[in-house]
């Protein structure tokens, strides 16, 4: 209770509250530029932080990181282009939505997803932080493993009618996940001797390239004359009754992306693209998933806003920067001589409930904020096809391009789009090699890393509680989705092929 | 019997296996290995593709026989190949790009783009089009290079 009215009191300095918008509308900003990764989106800011005064300064960030998670839901429902990595689960549903002429309401959905999920990830943090905070010290690298596996387990119901292409698509993923340096020795691996794959194959540059990229030449390639269908230029938000039946999904996104983002290296992909999973499993409208559902957009949205304010759990309470973003606040911190840990409370006090306080006005005018710049984002999108598929070809060129201001970036993305143009042609999904390319890393470093540990020793991953708990569950989510599909079909073997576009 | 999309996604999903693998053999052993190695993994998923591959494979080659005489399966390729040369068309645009943008600068380059693919994708030959690239590449110029502080290519600029 102290720490509520101390973050409330802190609330008395007008620069909290201006870095708190300033810092949201940055975000969304950036985080809506297809290439600009929340972290990036951060560090430009890094420099106009040092003359200012701590605590704005930290708002300023942690706000950024708040509108950038939620900003790449923009393009992700508009133009199909996830703006981050945990935007990719909300293009399956968001997009279709747009496709219907419903952009409206699906960046109403989002949007309002987005700041509950601010606002319980918020609560969690305040509430519970010192709890959630012995849940990140129980993760050791067989932990982490199986948490991989979890994730990984989500494929099944990703893969559309035929589990085994989608099982092909994940190794797809997988496999490019391998490209680079290899994360227990250093060697190199499939670099071929560029020095541009020494780095690995940045997830971004593919999933652009799968979904945009594909997208365009899927459109080039179509010469019939489509009618363009429009969206109101309106932010439209949930009725009551649909606000009702959103409920159960942004619960399951607020749980899951609360667990995810106490996690140091989990992150917010993972977080939705199980959030998504769940959301279906537990829906009463199954069918819709993959074909404009509400739900599938509410779930991931609540996740990945839910991870943004708890990823700052491990941040604080000892220190450890879990994803990028967190290092970059991380930095902020250092700047001004305050060193995140244990006695960062005591220490410094003054910052932490200010940064409460600061995260709450940026979830709230999260709200405002994206309801003023959302219909003009649409209108962008409602211009004639041509103008448009020019446009985004535009800005997905010069966002890939940013990330490390490569050409050879852009070659790979290309080279992206036109394996997910055949994807399409030949019926794979994008989803699980997008995840699978996502969780390769985690899962092959802490595989290796726990036999390291053990000295081959494979019980490791048994004897390690967490893990047996999340290879249990991994298993139990496998072979559900396996057995639902076998009663499926020897229930309406006529029905097969009647599922949503999971690409 | 015609080769439908399962034969062929299947067939492609070998190959991808088989190169991937064979690349994968190539990983030199160090003295810091560990006992599964940095070729463990890779050579386990190079496996798994060439095996799922096979399974579609087979899989689309039954469906292959049982629906030889479906018009649905004859169907299956009409018209592929011109959607195929059409996005070649498009991804074309895209490779001139990468080849000018050096040269001629980001403003330029991404002003040619807009245009190329805006008249590419059916807009015709207007001043619209023209508005368009030069108000597009501006709008993209001032978002990368003034607001984000991207290092663009200044190309030819870069002698001023």
């Amino acid at each position: 209770m102290e720490t509520i009215l101390l973050s409330f009191e802190a609330l008395a300095n007008p620069a909290i509250f201006v870095a708190a918008m300033m810092g949201v509308t940055w975000g969304i900003l950036g985080g809506a530029m297809p290439g600009i990764s929340p972290s990036i989106t951060m560090a430009l800011l890094l420099p106009f932080t040092y003359a200012m005064e701590p605590t704005s300064a930290i708002v300023l960030l942690a706000s950024t990181y708040v509108g950038a998670e939620y900003g790449g839901s923009i393009p992700a429902i508009l133009i199909r282009t996830p703006g981050t990595n945990a935007a990719a689960a909300t293009v399956i549903d968001g997009y279709e939505m747009n496709r219907q002429g419903k952009a409206g309401l699906a960046l109403g959905i989002s949007l309002y997803s987005g700041v509950l999920g601010s606002l319980f990830g918020l609560t969690m943090l305040v509430l519970l932080s010192k709890p959630l905070a012995s849940v990140a010290l129980a993760f050791t690298p067989p932990a982490y493993f199986a948490l991989g596996i979890l994730g990984l387990s989500v494929i099944a119901t990703l893969s559309g009618d035929n589990l085994f292409k989608g099982l092909v698509a994940a190794l797809l993923g997988l496999m490019i996940a391998t490209i680079g340096t290899d994360p227990v020795t250093g060697g190199n691996r499939f670099t071929f001797g560029s020095s541009d794959l020494l780095s690995g194959i940045k997830p971004v540059m593919i999933m652009v390239g799968l979904f945009a990229m594909s997208e365009l030449l899927m459109q080039a390639a179509d010469r019939s004359p489509s009618k363009q269908v429009k969206s109101s230029p309106r932010i439209t938000f949930p009725d009551l009754k649909l606000a009702k039946r959103l409920l159960k999904p942004q619960a399951i996104g607020a749980s899951i992306g609360t667990f995810e983002g106490v996690m140091p290296g989990a992150g917010g992909t993972i977080a939705s693209f199980m959030s998504y999973n769940e959301a279906r499993r537990w829906s009463r409208h199954k069918d819709e998933f993959g074909k404009g559902s509400p739900e599938g957009i509410a779930a991931p949205e609540t996740a990945n806003n839910a991870v943004a304010e708890t990823a700052l759990v491990p941040l604080l309470s000892f220190g450890i920067p879990g994803s990028n973003s967190t290092a970059i606040l991380l930095g902020g911190f250092l700047i001004h001589g305050i060193v995140p840990g244990p006695m960062l409370f005591q220490r410094s006090g003054e910052v932490v409930y200010g940064l409460y306080g600061g995260l709450l006005v940026a979830a709230i005018s999260l709200l405002f904020i994206g309801m003023l710049m959302l219909p003009v984002c649409i209108w962008l999108v409602n211009r004639p096809r041509p103008y448009l598929s020019a446009f985004i070809f535009a800005l997905i060129m010069s966002g890939i391009f940013s990330i490390n201001n490569s050409l050879f970036d852009l070659s790979i993305m290309m080279a992206a789009g036109v394996v997910g143009f055949f994807m399409r042609m030949l019926k794979f999904p994008f989803l699980p090699a997008v995840l699978g390319l996502v969780l390769g890393y985690l899962v092959e470093s802490n595989f290796r890393r726990s036999l390291v540990l053990s000295g081959d020793d494979y019980s490791i991953f048994l004897s390690d509680k967490v893990s047996l708990g999340l290879l249990v569950l991994a298993a139990v989510f496998i072979l559900g989705s396996i057995g639902k599909r076998l009663l499926d079909f020897l229930r309406k073997p006529s029905l097969s092929g009647t599922k949503g576009d999971m690409a | 019997m015609i080769i439908n999309r399962d034969m062929v996604g299947g067939i492609s999903a070998v190959l991808i296996g088989i190169l991937y693998l064979y690349f994968a053999t190539q990983i030199r052993a160090s003295a810091l290995d560990d006992s599964f190695g940095p070729g463990g993994m890779p050579r386990a998923y190079g496996i798994l593709m060439v095996l799922l591959g096979l399974i579609i494979t087979v899989g689309g080659l039954i469906k292959a026989i049982r629906e030889k005489s479906s018009t649905s399966t004859r169907k299956e390729w009409a018209g592929q190949g011109n959607r195929v040369l059409w996005a070649a068309g498009l991804l074309a645009i895209g490779v001139v790009y990468l080849l000018i943008v050096p040269v001629a600068g980001y403003a330029i380059a991404i002003g040619l783009l807009l245009a190329a693919t805006g008249i590419y994708q059916g807009s015709g030959l207007t001043w619209k089009i023209g508005l368009v690239a030069l108000g597009g590449a501006a709008a993209l110029w001032a978002i990368f290079v003034l607001l984000l502080g991207v290092s663009m290519p200044p190309g030819v600029f870069h002698l001023f």
